[in-house]
């Protein structure tokens, strides 16, 4: 549904991503686009949006070159980053104005309006102006606009910026609500831990380039050569201390109140063996809890390796 | 999934959706252009005749003139294209809020022309009630078509012309701007063919009256020349409708992104 194929762009003499290829198949799905500032995200979803042409290489949403390709926009709704709304302007105005540019005329323009500001529960506020709305009232209003045509792909710009605790909630069953109905999306955000909750499927984006592509899972697998911290507890911490002092994948020990915390490098060879020298009484450990398999010591890890 | 919408679809649809836009600020200072200086002239004009120093249909006609050709159309409609286009597209790639429009399957080529017709009928609408206005003042009942023809057609091309220089540079106000108080009143002293460079030019043809003060460059001025009036029109028309449509082709071929005009300039 969406492919890059070695696409790059340029903004002059800079280089806003470099050659990127990936694929993101038919079908539902959520897709987390993380990197921080300046890495390239937003210079990726204005391509695969369709406002800018990639520099070199393709990019194909839904079959085709989204640039100024009305085949391919009818398929995609983009929630940007900022508020882009017209000053002057009152919600349901612009959002049938939104709708008519989408295709939508008479009565499925009416009925595509009321049922998109109900959904982003804007229905009783859409005829302020839109100076008058909320950050998050204009939030919503942004959303409903790339509702409005049930895109097949939908692309999101830190879309919970402004939302409260109660709207980033409703955005996230949103979200997967569409997801599991076929809508294939791409939420980019730099707080890891709302992505975290939405996908475990990820692309990471660093300084212009494609860091990693893969579940949170996968994506530590590439990273076996950065020692993952474990917290350990149990009645005999120094036989256990004695025992990874051994291991060659050991970066590091620790103690802190009542645990033992072990840099450990590889988990995946590590675990078992420990797991087995537990399993035969060898060792006698209460409590195992992985410190940092989050999203946020991933890409901490990838960031830091590549800057 | 709905078709995309076609050109004429786009235009109406972005007209009807951004139309409130001209009951704004921006909006009445359009009316304020020509209102003022209309009222204005009917009111020193009557004053004038309440002193009892001029009859209304001398000092009139002479007031009528020289607000129709020395105000409104030297300056009030130039000035009326470089604050409406601004409003237009230009104002949209400034403030971040084309990208949306940008990402709808309407053809972008039709969106210039969609923004600033709003503006063109509003304007219209108070440079026709200007034009009525100043028959107050008394000249012939008969020209006042002309006279309507020639503020329309103008405002018609000028607002064209500023939205493509907006489109096409990144300071395109300011080179608007010129071409229209300097290289416009330059021209016009060039000869005869040279003056067919100037929208001065077709709107005297159009208004069938032309309105100058003697001062020593007019001494080197050639004939002035006319065009006929349907053909003055008629090119107005056509150069405005070629500007439209050059804007919507620079549009549909320029990468605007997120951040503002990637590609202007």
């Amino acid at each position: 549904m969406i492919e890059l194929i070695r696409a790059s762009l340029r903004y002059g003499d800079i280089l806003g991503l470099s050659p990127t290829s990936f694929q993101l198949p038919d079908g539902g799905g959520i897709t987390g686009l993380l990197g921080p500032n300046g890495a390239g995200k937003s210079t990726l979803i204005q391509m695969i949006s369709g406002l800018l042409p990639p520099s070199g290489g393709e990019v194909k949403v839904v079959g085709g070159n989204p640039f100024r390709n009305p085949d391919v926009l009818r398929h995609i709704g983009l929630v940007p980053e900022g508020d882009r709304l017209p000053v002057g302007l009152k919600g349901r105005g612009w959002l049938r104005m939104m709708g008519e540019l989408s295709g939508l005329t008479g009565t499925e323009l009416d009925e595509a309006v009321t049922r998109t500001l109900q959904r982003v529960d804007m229905t009783e506020r859409a005829d302020l102006p839109f100076q008058s709305m909320s950050k998050g009232m204009r939030q919503r209003m942004r959303l409903a606009q790339a509702l409005l045509i049930d895109p097949k792909v939908l692309i999101l710009d830190e879309p919970f910026n402004g939302l409260d605790p109660q709207g980033r909630i409703s955005l996230m069953a949103l979200l997967r609500d569409l997801a599991a109905s076929g809508t294939r999306i791409l939420v980019s955000s730099h707080i890891l831990g709302e992505v975290a909750m939405l996908t475990d499927h990820i692309l990471l984006l660093f300084r212009g380039r494609l860091l990693a592509e893969g579940t949170v899972g996968e994506i530590r697998a590439l990273l076996d050569r950065h020692p993952v911290e474990l917290r350990l507890k149990g009645a005999d911490l120094d036989k256990v201390a004695h025992w990874s002092v051994a291991q060659p994948e050991l970066a590091g020990l620790r103690m802190e109140e009542e645990a033992l915390v072990l840099s450990v490098r590889s988990p995946h060879d590590f675990l078992p063996r420990f797991q087995a020298e537990v399993a035969a009484g060898r060792l006698a450990v209460a409590s195992l809890d992985p410190l940092d398999l989050n999203l946020d010591a991933v890409f901490q890890y990838l960031t830091k390796d590549h800057a | 999934m709905p078709n995309p919408p076609d050109f004429l679809t786009t235009v109406k649809a972005v007209a009807k959706g951004t139309g409130p836009l001209v009951f704004k600020v921006r909006g009445w200072v359009l009316a304020a252009l020509v209102l003022v200086p209309v009222l204005g002239a009917i009111l020193v004009a009557l004053l004038f005749v309440a002193k009892g120093r001029e009859g209304l249909a001398f000092i009139g006609a002479k007031i009528s003139l020289v607000i129709f050709h020395g105000v409104l159309l030297k300056f009030m409609v130039p000035i009326m294209a470089l604050v409406a286009a601004g409003a237009g597209i230009r104002e949209d790639m400034e403030q971040r809020t084309l990208p949306l429009m940008l990402t709808r399957p309407a053809p972008a080529s039709a969106l210039p022309l969609g923004k600033g017709l709003p503006w063109f009928l509003w304007g219209s609408l108070w440079l026709v009630l200007g034009a009525a206005f100043l028959q107050v003042l008394g000249g012939d009942l008969g020209s006042l078509p002309g006279r309507m023809g020639a503020l329309v057609g103008t405002w018609w091309a000028e607002l064209a012309f500023v939205t493509l220089l907006g489109l096409i540079f990144k300071k395109g106000t300011l080179w608007a701007a010129l071409w229209l108080f300097i290289w416009e009143g330059f021209l016009e002293v060039f000869p005869a063919s040279m003056q067919r460079l100037t929208f001065t030019h077709y709107a005297n043809s159009l208004a069938g009256s032309r309105y100058t003060e003697s001062k020593a460059h007019d001494l080197l001025a050639q004939t002035q020349v006319d065009t006929p009036a349907f053909l003055a029109l008629f090119i107005l028309l056509a150069f405005g409708a070629a500007c439209w449509a050059w804007s919507g082709w620079r549009l549909h071929r320029m990468p605007i992104g997120l951040a503002g005009a990637e590609g202007e300039g």
